[in-house]
C-alpha cells in the first residue's frame, strides 16, 4: 500500500487489521479512503517557504532562532549540535478548506476521510521539499534534522506570529494565523529543523520521535 | 485622475525592504518608523518622487487597529497620520507628487476559512481611512490583496469613508489565480461593480511572470490598469531575501508593460527608486490610451466569472419557496442543510448561477436572506442571484456578498428604480429590469420595449453601465393568454437588437395551470434561445430543459466539436443527469429518482453498510407495505445500534458510523414526509445546542455529533463554530435547552470554552455541557468546569440519552 493512502487510514485510527471486521467494510475503508485522496490531490495547491537563520543557545537557556528567541527543551533537544536553523511554511491553501467546509455541511462521512486525506497529502508534500534541502544541506557538506512544529512538547504556539512574520507567509502563501494562533488555510504547517556541520546518529522522525506513547494515531512500529 | 488620460502615470516602488536597509530591525512593524524615525521614512519619499514617480505611497501597509490598537504604545490615529505626514513634506519638498494612503491585507483571513467577521474588516478599514482622509491623502490604494472577500471589504470601505479616488491592485500567483482562488475576470468584474478608479496587480510575481495575467487583464477591464510587480522572484540568501532581476531589466519589462496598454507603473518587494527612475526613463514618453468599454455583463463568486452573453446562461430556481411546501417547511424549520442541499444538487446538474429567493410572510427575510447567502458562498463556488423584493433583504445580501452578484430584480416603476439602483450602483451587480411599470404589463412588444428603454435610461444616470442590466421580458402563461409567448419572444429579440441590451427569462411561468409543464416549457426554452435569449432562470434537475440546452449549444455552434452534448450523452443514452462530468469536486447528489442502487438489500442492511440512496428507497418500499413507526423500530433502530455497537468495540470505524448515519438520515427523511402527510408530526427527543466555541474554526468534530445526534432523533440547534460565549448563553437561555455541547480543537480554544461553560453556568443555570475536542481529557473537562467529556461522538449521544431521557422517544 502506498504510504498516503497507509497514512491516511492511520489518521482515521484505522488498522484493518480486526478480525471481526468484514470484509465489504474494509474493501468500503480502502476504496473510500483512496476516493478522497485523489480528491484532496486535486484540490491542493501546495506552496512553501523557507528561510535559514543563525541559531545561538543562550546563557539564560533560551533559543536565539534570528526570528525570534523561546525555551523549549524539546526543540533545543532536535537543534542539539546544530549551528543554523531552517524555518519552513507550507500550506495546501484556502481549496482544501472550502472542500471540508462543504463536505462537513453536505456529507460529513467524507468529510472525515478527506480530512486524514488532505493531513496525508500535506506531510507527503513535506516530506518531499525536505528530501530535496536535505540533498542540498549534504552537498554542502551539512546536515539537516527532521522538522520540528511550535505546538509539539513545549515548542510555544506562540512563536507563531514571529515565524510567519519571518517568512511573509501571509503576503506570499496566503497562511494567516487567527486570533488564537489557529493557521488559516487549516491545512497548513510551520517548522524549524536544525542545520549542523554533523551527520545526527540514527534519528527518528514525526510520529516515533514524539513522547505520547499511547497515542491511538501512533505508527505501528514495523 | 485628469493626468491618467493624458500620459502613462507612475507609482513608487518597495519600502519595507529600504526600511531594513536603513536599520529597522527584523521583525519590527514597518509603520513604527512613521513615529520613530520619520526622517527616514520622508526621505524614501523623497527619492522616489526625485527618480520622477507621481505618486508615492504613505508608509501604512499594515496600519490597523489589530496591530496598532487605539490604547497601545502607539495609538493607529499617530501612526498614519504621521505616515501621511512624512508622505506630504516629501511631495512639498519635490515639488510635486501625490500621496496615496496605502491599504494591505488585515493579516486575518476572513471568515468562514478564517476568524475576521466581514464587518469587522470593513470597520478595520474604514477606520484607516478616516483617519487617512483627514490627514490629507490624495487617494486609497488597497493592494496586495489575495482575497477578493477582503478586497471588497477595503475597497467598501474607502468609499464609505472617503470621497477620494480608490485603486485596488491583487496579487496573482504564476497560474493566474489569487491565493483564495479567483482570476484577472472575477476580479476585474467585483472592482468595477464596485466602482473603483484603478484596478491592477502588484507583488507575487516579478514584470516576466506577471505579463500573461496583465495581457488577461487589460482584456477584460474597462479601467484604467495599474501594474507594479517585484523586481523579479525572491529567493533566500543567507537568511536575507533578494530578487533576481536588476533595474535595467525591470524597466526594460515594464516598458513593455506600457507598450501593451499598461496606463500605471509602479514597483513593489526588492523594487528601489533606481529600479523607478530607469523605468520612468524608458517609460515616459509611450503613447497613452484608456482602455474601451469592454461591455461584458460579468456575475461573479469568489473564484467564478460566469459571462452572460455568447453561451447561454443556466440559472437555477429551486431555491425558491413558490409552490413548494417542503421547502416552505425548510424555511420555517430554519433548515438551512435542506437549503445547501438544493444549491448543491443544481450545480451538480450543470446550472451557472443559483437563484436564491428565501421570501415568506412569516419569516425575517433580511436576515434569512442574508444568512442563506453566506452559508450557500461558504459551500457552493457559484454565483448567486439575489431574488427579493425587499430593499433591505437586497442590501444586505449584496453587502456580504463575495463577488458580484445577480441581483433579481427592479422594474419600470419610479419606486422601484429608486430603491434598487442605488444599490446596485453601490455594490455592483448585474440587475435584472422587468419590463412592467405602474400601469402593468404591457400586452405587446413595443410597450415592454419602451419600459426597457426607460429602464435604461434611468440606470444611465445612475452610473449603471447597460451591460450591467440584463431586461426580462416577461413571461406570462399561455393558458391566459394564448398570444403571450408570441410577445415574450419578440420583445427578447428586438430588446437584442434595439436596444443591445442582454435578455433573462423565467422560463418555466409560460405553463402556469397547464399539464405535463415541462412539454411546453422545454419547447418555449428552444424558442427564446432560438430568439436570443441569454440567462434562463429553470430547473436544471429537469432532464427536458438540460437537453434542450445541450443540443441548443450544439446545433448553434457553441459547443465545439460537440464535446459537451458527447460527453454528456455518449455514455448514458437515457441522459441521467448524474451521468455528467460535472464538478468531480462537487458533492455528491442526492438520491434522485430512477438512480441505480442495488436491489437486493434491505433498509436494515443498507443502513448498516451506508448506502445512502438505497436506504432512502428501501424506505419508500417499506412505507408501501407498513407502518411507519413501525419501520422505525425494527428495522432503523436495530441497524443503528449494531453499528453504534461495532463501532464502540472497533469492527466499525468513524466515517463507516458516519455513513450509516446519514444513510439513516435520507430514509429518516422519506419517512417523515409520509407522516407530515398523515398528520402525524414526529416528535423530537429534545434541543442539544452545538457549537464550536469562540476563536476555533475546526468545526468537523461538532458536525460529526449533530448528524449523530440527529439520527437519534433529538433537534439540533447548531450554532456554527467561531461562537461567542454570550451567543451561546442566549440561545440556551431563550428555548431553555437543556443540554449544550461545546467543541474546541487546540489548548489555545480550551479557555474559551471555559468561559462559555462559566457564562452558561450564570444565564441558563439548568443546562448541562458536555465538551470534546482533540486536546480534551476527563480532568482537563472537569477542570473547566464541563459537566461530561465525551469521547467520541457515541459518547456523547449516550450523554444526550441521559440528560434528555423522558422525552417521547422514537
Amino acid at each position: 500500500m502506498e504510504k498516503e493512502l497507509r497514512e491516511t487510514l492511520r489518521y482515521l485510527g484505522y488498522r484493518g487489521r480486526t478480525e471481526q471486521e468484514p470484509e465489504t467494510g474494509r474493501q468500503q475503508m480502502l476504496a473510500l479512503a483512496e476516493d478522497c485522496l485523489r480528491e484532496a490531490r486535486q484540490a491542493a495547491r501546495p506552496r512553501c517557504l523557507w528561510k535559514e537563520q543563525p541559531l545561538q543557545f543562550l546563557e539564560d537557556g533560551r533559543l536565539d532562532l534570528g526570528l525570534f528567541q523561546t525555551r523549549s527543551q524539546a526543540l533545543a533537544k532536535s537543534l542539539k549540535d546544530c549551528t543554523g536553523v531552517l524555518f519552513f511554511a507550507a500550506t495546501l491553501g484556502a481549496e482544501t478548506d472550502r472542500l471540508l467546509g462543504r463536505y462537513g455541511r453536505l456529507q460529513v462521512s467524507r468529510a472525515v476521510v478527506l480530512q486524514a486525506a488532505a493531513a496525508a497529502v500535506l506531510e507527503a508534500y513535506c516530506d518531499q521539499v525536505f528530501e530535496e534541502k536535505k540533498k542540498e544541506y549534504e552537498s554542502r557538506g551539512q546536515f539537516l534534522r527532521p522538522r520540528f512544529s511550535p505546538g509539539y512538547g513545549d515548542f510555544s504556539l506562540e512563536c507563531q506570529p514571529a515565524l510567519l512574520a519571518g517568512l511573509e507567509a501571509g503576503k506570499r502563501i496566503g497562511i494567516t494565523l487567527t486570533g488564537r494562533y489557529l493557521m488559516a488555510p487549516s491545512k497548513s504547517v510551520t517548522a524549524a529543523a536544525g542545520i549542523s556541520p554533523v551527520p545526527a546518529g540514527c534519528v527518528t522522525e514525526g510520529c516515533e520521535a514524539c513522547g505520547k506513547t499511547d497515542c491511538a494515531y501512533r505508527r505501528d512500529e514495523a | 485622475m485628469e493626468e491618467i488620460r493624458k500620459r502613462k502615470v507612475f507609482l513608487d516602488g518597495g519600502m519595507g525592504s529600504l526600511l531594513q536597509e536603513r536599520g529597522l530591525p527584523a521583525g519590527q512593524l514597518p509603520e513604527t518608523w512613521n513615529l520613530q524615525r520619520p526622517e527616514v521614512v520622508r526621505q524614501i519619499h523623497l527619492e522616489y518622487l526625485q527618480a520622477g514617480c507621481d505618486i508615492v505611497t504613505a508608509n501604512t501597509f499594515g496600519a490597523n487597529g489589530l496591530k496598532f490598537p487605539a490604547d497601545g504604545d502607539m495609538p493607529l490615529e499617530q501612526v498614519v497620520t504621521a505616515a501621511v505626514a512624512c508622505a506630504k513634506d516629501a511631495v512639498r519638498a519635490a515639488g510635486h507628487g501625490a500621496v496615496a494612503l496605502d491599504l494591505g491585507p488585515t493579516g486575518r483571513l476572513l471568515r468562514p476559512l478564517g476568524d475576521l467577521d466581514f464587518e469587522d474588516a470593513c470597520r478595520l478599514y474604514g477606520e484607516v481611512v478616516r483617519i487617512g482622509a483627514r490627514a490629507g491623502a490624495d487617494l486609497i490604494l488597497a493592494e496586495t490583496m489575495s482575497d477578493s472577500y477582503e478586497l471588497k471589504a477595503a475597497v467598501l470601505a474607502a468609499k464609505e469613508h472617503s470621497d477620494l479616488p480608490v485603486f485596488a491592485t491583487v496579487v496573482f500567483d504564476g497560474s493566474g489565480k489569487l491565493l483564495t482562488g479567483g482570476s484577472a475576470a472575477s476580479v476585474t468584474a467585483l472592482l468595477e461593480g464596485l466602482g473603483v478608479d484603478v484596478l491592477g496587480i502588484n507583488c507575487g510575481l516579478g514584470p516576466v511572470q506577471m505579463k500573461a495575467i496583465v495581457r488577461e487583464m487589460l482584456e477584460v477591464s474597462s479601467t484604467p490598469v495599474l501594474v507594479s510587480p517585484n523586481a523579479g522572484l525572491p529567493r533566500s540568501e543567507h537568511g536575507k531575501t533578494v530578487y533576481d532581476i536588476d533595474a535595467d531589466a525591470f524597466a526594460a519589462e515594464m516598458e513593455e508593460m506600457g507598450r501593451i496598454g499598461v496606463q500605471l507603473l509602479g514597483g513593489c518587494c526588492g523594487t528601489t527608486p533606481e529600479h523607478i527612475r530607469k523605468m520612468i526613463r524608458r517609460c515616459r514618453n509611450l503613447p497613452q490610451a484608456l482602455p474601451e468599454e469592454k461591455n461584458r455583463t460579468v456575475v461573479t463568486s469568489y473564484s467564478q466569472a460566469v459571462q452572460i452573453g455568447g453561451q447561454p446562461v443556466i440559472i437555477g430556481e429551486r431555491i425558491n419557496p413558490t409552490g413548494k411546501s417542503r421547502f416552505k417547511q425548510a424555511l420555517r424549520d430554519h433548515d438551512m442543510e435542506y437549503i445547501l442541499r438544493e444549491g448543491a444538487a443544481q450545480q451538480d446538474w450543470g446550472a451557472h448561477v443559483l437563484d436564491v429567493n428565501v421570501g415568506l410572510p412569516e419569516i425575517d427575510e433580511p436576515s434569512f436572506m442574508e444568512e442563506t447567502v453566506r452559508e450557500l458562498q461558504s459551500v457552493l463556488d457559484l454565483p448567486l442571484q439575489i431574488d427579493t423584493s425587499d430593499p433591505e433583504a437586497m442590501e444586505r445580501a449584496l453587502r456580504i456578498y463575495n463577488g458580484k452578484a445577480l441581483i433579481n430584480s427592479v422594474n419600470g416603476k419610479q419606486e422601484s428604480m429608486d430603491a434598487v439602483f442605488p444599490l446596485v450602483k453601490k455594490y455592483g451587480g448585474v440587475v435584472v429590469a422587468l419590463t412592467l411599470d405602474e400601469n402593468g404589463i404591457p400586452e405587446t412588444a413595443e410597450g415592454r420595449l419602451r419600459i426597457a428603454k426607460a429602464i435604461c435610461r434611468r440606470a444611465e444616470e445612475y452610473g449603471i453601465r447597460r451591460c450591467d442590466l440584463l431586461i426580462d421580458a416577461l413571461c406570462l402563461t399561455v393558458s391566459a393568454d394564448s398570444r403571450s409567448a408570441r410577445t415574450t419572444l419578440e420583445t427578447v429579440r428586438r430588446v437584442k437588437e434595439e436596444l443591445g441590451v442582454g435578455t433573462i427569462l423565467g422560463v418555466s411561468n409560460i405553463s402556469f395551470g397547464l399539464p405535463q409543464r415541462e412539454n411546453l416549457n422545454s419547447t418555449f426554452f428552444a424558442m427564446a434561445l432560438h430568439s436570443g435569449l441569454d440567462a434562463a432562470i429553470i430547473n436544471p434537475g429537469s432532464e427536458a430543459m438540460m437537453r434542450v440546452y445541450s443540443s441548443f449549444r450544439a446545433l448553434s455552434d457553441l459547443d465545439p466539436h460537440c464535446g459537451d452534448y458527447i460527453r454528456r450523452y455518449a455514455v448514458q443514452p437515457g441522459g441521467n443527469p448524474e451521468g455528467t462530468s460535472q464538478g468531480a469536486s462537487a458533492p455528491k447528489p442526492l438520491p434522485a429518482a430512477g438512480q441505480p442502487a442495488k436491489r437486493d438489500l434491505t433498509l436494515q442492511e443498507s443502513i448498516v453498510r451506508g448506502l445512502r440512496e438505497r436506504a432512502a428507497q428501501a424506505a419508500e418500499e417499506e412505507l408501501r407495505a407498513r407502518d411507519a413507526l413501525a419501520i422505525i423500530s425494527e428495522e432503523m433502530i436495530p441497524a443503528l445500534d449494531q453499528v453504534g455497537q461495532g463501532f464502540e468495540k472497533g469492527t466499525f470505524f468513524l466515517p463507516q458510523l458516519l455513513m450509516s448515519a446519514e444513510a439513516a438520515k435520507a430514509a429518516f427523511a422519506v419517512i417523515r414526509e409520509r407522516l407530515e402527510q398523515s398528520g402525524t408530526r414526529q416528535e423530537s427527543r429534545g434541543t442539544v445546542i452545538l457549537a464550536t466555541v469562540k476563536g476555533d474554526i475546526h468545526d468537523i468534530g461538532k458536525n460529526i455529533v449533530k448528524v449523530l445526534l440527529e439520527n437519534y432523533s433529538f433537534r439540533v440547534l447548531d450554532l456554527g463554530k467561531d461562537v461567542a460565549p454570550e451567543a451561546i448563553a442566549e440561545a440556551a437561555a431563550k428555548d431553555q435547552v437543556k443540554l449544550v455541547g461545546l467543541s474546541a480543537l487546540m489548548t489555545t480554544t480550551v479557555p474559551s470554552m471555559e468561559d462559555t461553560i462559566r457564562l452558561l453556568r450564570k444565564e441558563a443555570p439548568w443546562a448541562k455541557v458536555m465538551v470534546g475536542g482533540a486536546v480534551l481529557t476527563e480532568e482537563y473537562a472537569a477542570s473547566i468546569g464541563a459537566d461530561r467529556y465525551c469521547r467520541d461522538a457515541m459518547a456523547s449521544v449516550k450523554y444526550a440519552q441521559e440528560v434528555l431521557d423522558g422525552g417521547d422517544g422514537l
